[in-house]
């Protein structure tokens, strides 16, 4: 069962990118875990936002400024005490506040419990507690997701595959034990901590790219590239909808990649502003044109600009088949001065996808590039948000399964016998079945006589 | 004859004496009912104990002062320790007994009881009134309805596989309990009136072959080990000669007559419908299921040092008798092989024990026990395990005082009880090693220290089974302490303390005192011991600690206790279903309640939040 007694940590305000992002501590401990996160001296003052940092508790690193409440129980969000730190909405940085606040003693909230502590408390009458129904309805954490986005699907399936091979793995050990006589050879010690080392180094593997996946989410990154003065400047600055990069009539004006979050339809999109692209000798020039490529390479999609009233040369088509068969949206730029070629007659045109005309001196076309780009990011299917908790969560759970992993096979390396080496694979089992599904105590011996004939 | 008790006890089985006994040592005034006094203790199929955490439940009934491990200790003909070469959490003793003296010394120590009285007769029924028990109806000499009756505060149940026991040879049925035994279909009707939920089983054994008839020589030898291991803490050294069993395999002629048979077995035939145990195939299971097996082992056991009839382990089966016959000819060793008894398969009811709280007694009716095979069981071990239990709270019932439940963490039989009474049984349930989640625990070296005195609180421990643990607990507490604060040389020449260094797999608490550093306390006879459980203790021990948090956390779910007259209906929050479930189960603590399946943490943390306000 969940504790009811201990403090636990979740982002509260609704997944994705916002103006302020809120990280609720709630419980017994709340007070003791904002002081060893926040970096203000004195004690917070009951129901008063203060102004301060929020730390690293380990290296006392400032993660974010923030306003920290302390909302004493009982008349609190869950009847406890409670201390809300509102961030920046980055989910970047509500995630390092969480961490930083599981660091200092919290324990991540399981989907729904702060509703759940506020159900428990009085704190909420049975209509506003519809969601502890659900949640008591769920067997498995993931059921109790109610929102699954792909990329966590995608991370739960490999999650479970592991889980699977684990779970194969702890059986085949366990029937070694329970059926020495059987005159078959399940498995020793020794192979099975070799297996574990093998599982712990693709959780590891999994870690890293969860740690990727969640840097994909909380923001794609999209380059916006083209020869000198198109108007790459101007089409950044609109998306921007401020005045962020300089723009001139000269060509090379942006020389450095100039960087501007923004939020695209609810998914944060960081708009990389490059040089012009094309042949140079000058040296500064010549960098900023490097890394206009290299900012190209990792973007997640690429809008390329073209200047309708010159032709278009051979550094337009490099460019165009540099990015050729990437997430791309082509901006026709320069509508307004007299047409030097048209992308309706450029045959070579027809297979680059979407492709938008516009003139970007007015701000008129910010609009329409917003939504292309949209498109383009999505591929024609939505991207949602996933609730931001049950990633923290994961990887905090793939930790635990590393490591218990790694003792397995360090134990069995060093001769420990079966029962020692099934100690800590079974930590790591339960930790790939908080994910991937809870199975019944009965599981690991179906698995034994569906796979071997046991018995006399 | 007297007709009034404390406890009646219905059944001789390892269950039924193990319960009778515990009542007559706690004080009670007991009656035990049997069938027949030549079937006490009886061993219808394996004639052997122990095995794989059977072993544990064993040394557990032994350390509360039970029977089984004395009996098996003094009667056993061939030892063998399971898993020696594995951890010793896993480690497990088993034992062939001689089956005719087995269950003679077991009858004996229960004549020697002077508050037990033997009851040979058939009970009708039990008396029920006002959800109480009242005592048990006799069945008349001739079988019918209507002698005497007796009258108890407590009645435990221990009728096996007798309640509507139907057995199976081919086509041929015939109800009886055991082949050749009668079944107690009156007393099952009684039983079913009273509102207990059933279900059946199905169970099987093989053919017996006459020992003279067996041409050993062609054969493998399958011996015990030179120094048994007893299963007893009052044994302390079996120096018995041990006789051989003997090992073979299945062939593909037996292979292929199976097949050409399967449709004259019951089990194929539809004839059956009890659920058998998957961890017990009969050898159609094994030859139908496993098509990819090329052959499946097969051991002779001796069912005693002077009997003629030798088991045939691991050849269960239902088939007609000439079937059998030639299975048993296809054999090599066994060609001109003499077949005493056939296999056969039995089913019987069996009470779901989902009904019974995890004293074993029912729900619904007071003083109403159960134990054994009737809750759904396979094993002598897991039969005398509950018998025990149930013979302790039924005398406790008696004494109005409070049940005596063991926990998940205490004792396999407290897994046992749990499992059995929180998720009920779909095939007959064995005890595993991997059941018990904290199984680095409950080892067979421990069994004393963590039970013992638990037998003593509730008044089955003798003064000398007291004695002697008091002996062996304080030297195992002296040699703590001393390998907690010795340094040590190692092999390699490094130093360390001596509970350190014992974490290491490959060293051994015996080459430590070799040399004159760590001095231990050890008596006589009892060394092996003695070492074993200071080395496992420190052996475990990091393994342990990291387990307490876990422990601990369960602990306290445990001692959240839910009222019997707690309402899930009206539990807002709580769905439908989940309140049903836990309306049908009453799970005594938090603990149990997060332990039926389908119930979720959530629904435990709101039923917590209600009972403690």
């Amino acid at each position: 069962m969940f504790a009811t007694d201990d403090t636990i940590v979740a982002i509260a305000t609704p997944p994705g990118p916002g103006g302020v992002g809120i990280v609720r501590v709630s419980g017994p401990g709340a007070i003791g875990i904002a002081g060893r996160i926040l970096s203000t001296s004195s004690r917070l003052a009951p129901r008063r936002a203060t102004l301060t940092n929020a730390l690293d508790p380990v290296d006392r690193r400032p993660l974010d400024r923030v306003l920290a409440t302390y909302f004493p129980g009982p008349r609190s969000y869950t009847g406890e005490d409670v201390v809300e730190v509102s961030g920046h909405g980055s989910p970047v940085i509500l995630r390092q506040i969480v961490t930083a606040a599981t660091a200092a003693g919290a324990r991540l909230a399981e989907p729904g419990e702060f509703t759940l502590r506020a159900f428990l408390r009085g704190r909420l009458d049975l209509v506003q507690a519809e969601a502890v129904h659900d949640l008591v309805t769920a067997v498995t954490p993931r059921q109790a997701r109610v929102a699954f986005d792909q990329l966590e699907g995608t991370a739960t399936a490999a999650i479970g595959a592991l889980d699977r091979v684990l779970f194969d793995l702890v059986a085949r050990l366990e029937a070694s034990l329970d059926f020495p006589d059987e005159g078959y050879h399940f498995i020793d010690a020794r192979a099975a901590g070799v297996e574990a080392a093998s599982l712990a180094a693709r959780v590891h593997d999994l870690i890293v790219s969860a740690q990727r996946g969640r840097l994909i989410r909380d923001g794609c990154q999209v380059a916006v590239a083209g020869r000198p003065n198109v108007g790459k400047s101007s089409l950044f600055n609109q998306l921007c909808g401020v005045q962020r990069a300089i723009v001139a009539g000269a060509a090379g004006t942006t020389r450095d990649l100039v960087t501007e979050t923004v939020d695209l339809g609810g998914i944060p999109v960081t708009l990389v502003d490059t040089a012009g692209i094309r042949t140079t000798t000058e040296e500064v020039e010549a960098e900023g044109v490097r890394r206009a490529r290299a900012a190209v390479d990792v973007a997640a999609a690429v809008i390329v600009v073209l200047d309708r009233s010159r032709p278009l040369d051979a550094d337009d088509w490099a460019l165009l088949e540099e990015t050729a068969g990437r997430p791309r949206l082509v901006v026709v730029n320069k509508r307004d001065l007299r047409a030097a070629w048209s992308p309706a007659v450029e045959p070579r045109m027809a297979a680059c996808g979407p492709v938008l005309e516009t003139c970007l001196i007015d701000g008129s076309a910010a609009t329409a590039i917003r939504g292309a780009l949209l498109q383009v990011l999505e591929g024609g299917t939505p991207i949602r948000d996933t609730p931001a908790i049950s990633n923290v969560r994961h990887i905090d759970l793939l930790g635990r399964a590393e490591r218990a992993l790694r003792r397995a096979s360090a134990a069995a390396a060093g001769g420990a016998s079966e029962e020692l080496v099934l100690a800590d694979l079974e930590e790591a089992r339960r930790a790939l079945e908080e994910i991937s599904g809870k199975r019944t105590p009965d599981a690991v011996l179906e698995r034994i006589f569906e796979q071997f004939c046991i018995g006399k | 004859m007297e007709s009034r008790f404390d406890v009646i006890v219905i059944g001789a089985g390892h269950a039924g004496v193990e319960a009778a006994r515990a009542a007559a040592r706690m004080g009670c005034r007991v009656a035990i009912c049997t069938l027949s006094e030549a079937t006490v203790a009886h061993m219808p199929c394996n004639p052997a104990i122990g095995g794989t955490a059977k072993g544990h439940l064993v040394r557990e009934i032994d350390a509360l002062g039970g029977l089984m491990g004395e009996a098996i200790d003094a009667t056993g003909i061939q030892f063998k320790l399971l898993n020696r070469s594995r951890g010793p959490a896993v480690r497990s003793p088993r034992a062939q007994a001689d089956k005719r003296r087995y269950g003679a010394w077991v009858a004996e120590a229960l004549c020697r009881e002077e508050r037990i009285t033997w009851v040979v007769c058939r009970v009708g029924g039990v008396l029920v009134r006002h959800g109480r028990v009242l005592g048990v109806d006799l069945e008349t000499a001739g079988g019918e309805a209507g002698g005497e009756t007796l009258h108890a505060r407590a009645v435990v149940v221990t009728t096996g596989t007798f309640l509507n026991g139907l057995v199976h040879v081919g086509r041929r049925r015939t109800p009886a309990g055991r082949a050749g035994e009668p079944p107690s279909q009156r007393l099952a009707e009684s039983l079913k009136a009273l509102g207990l939920p059933w279900g059946r089983l199905k169970t099987g054994t093989p053919p017996r072959l006459h020992r003279r008839s067996i041409r050993f020589e062609r054969l493998e030898r399958a011996l015990g080990d030179e120094q048994p291991v007893p299963f007893s803490f009052m044994t302390g050294r079996i120096d018995r000669r041990q006789i051989e069993c003997h090992q073979m395999h299945t062939t593909e002629r037996v292979h292929e007559i199976v097949r050409a048979n399967i449709q004259r077995s019951p089990l194929y035939n539809g004839q059956i419908e009890g659920i058998g145990p998957r961890y017990c195939p009969s050898l159609e299971d094994k030859v139908m299921r496993f098509p990819h097996h090329e052959r499946h082992q097969i051991f002779l056991e001796p069912e005693g040092v002077d009997a003629d009839e030798v088991y045939v382990n691991g050849y269960s089966m239902s088939l007609p008798v000439e079937v059998q016959e030639s299975l048993v000819h296809a054999l090599p060793g066994l060609e001109d092989a003499e077949m005493m008894r056939p296999g056969y398969a039995v089913e019987y009811d069996f009470v779901q024990p989902t009904a019974l709280s995890r004293s074993y007694e029912a729900k619904d009716v007071a003083g109403l026990f159960l134990a054994g095979q009737v809750n759904g069981t396979s094993g002598y071990e897991e039969a005398a395990g509950q018998g025990v239990l149930a013979g302790i709270n039924a005398a406790r019932a008696v004494a109005c005082e409070e049940p005596f439940v063991l926990g998940r963490d205490e004792a396999y039989l407290g897994v046992l009880a749990d499992d059995l009474t929180t998720r009920g049984c779909l095939e007959p349930y064995r005890m595993f090693t991997s059941r018990a989640e904290y199984r680095l625990l409950l080892r067979i070296d421990n069994a004393d220290l963590r039970l013992t005195e638990r037998g003593r609180e509730v008044g089955l421990v003798d003064d000398r089974r007291w004695a002697r643990f008091q002996d062996r607990r304080s030297r195992f507490e002296e040699n703590a302490r001393r390998v907690a604060r010795t340094t040590v040389t190692l092999a390699d020449g490094n130093r360390a303390r001596a509970s350190q260094a014992l974490r290491r797999p490959d060293v051994e608490l015996e080459w430590l005192a070799r040399g004159n550093e760590l001095r231990l306390e050890v008596a006589p006879g009892e060394e092996r011991e003695d070492l074993w459980s200071v080395e496992t203790h420190f052996k475990y021990a990091g393994y342990l600690e990291r387990q307490e948090a876990t422990i601990e956390r369960a602990r306290r779910l445990e001692h959240r206790r839910i009222p019997a007259s707690f309402s899930y209906s009206s539990l807002p929050g709580l769905s439908r279903e989940i309140a049903e479930r836990l309306t049908e189960t009453r799970p005594d603590t938090l603990g149990q309640a997060l332990r039926i399946p389908g119930v979720t943490p959530a629904a435990v943390a709101l039923i917590g939040a209600k009972v403690s306000a």
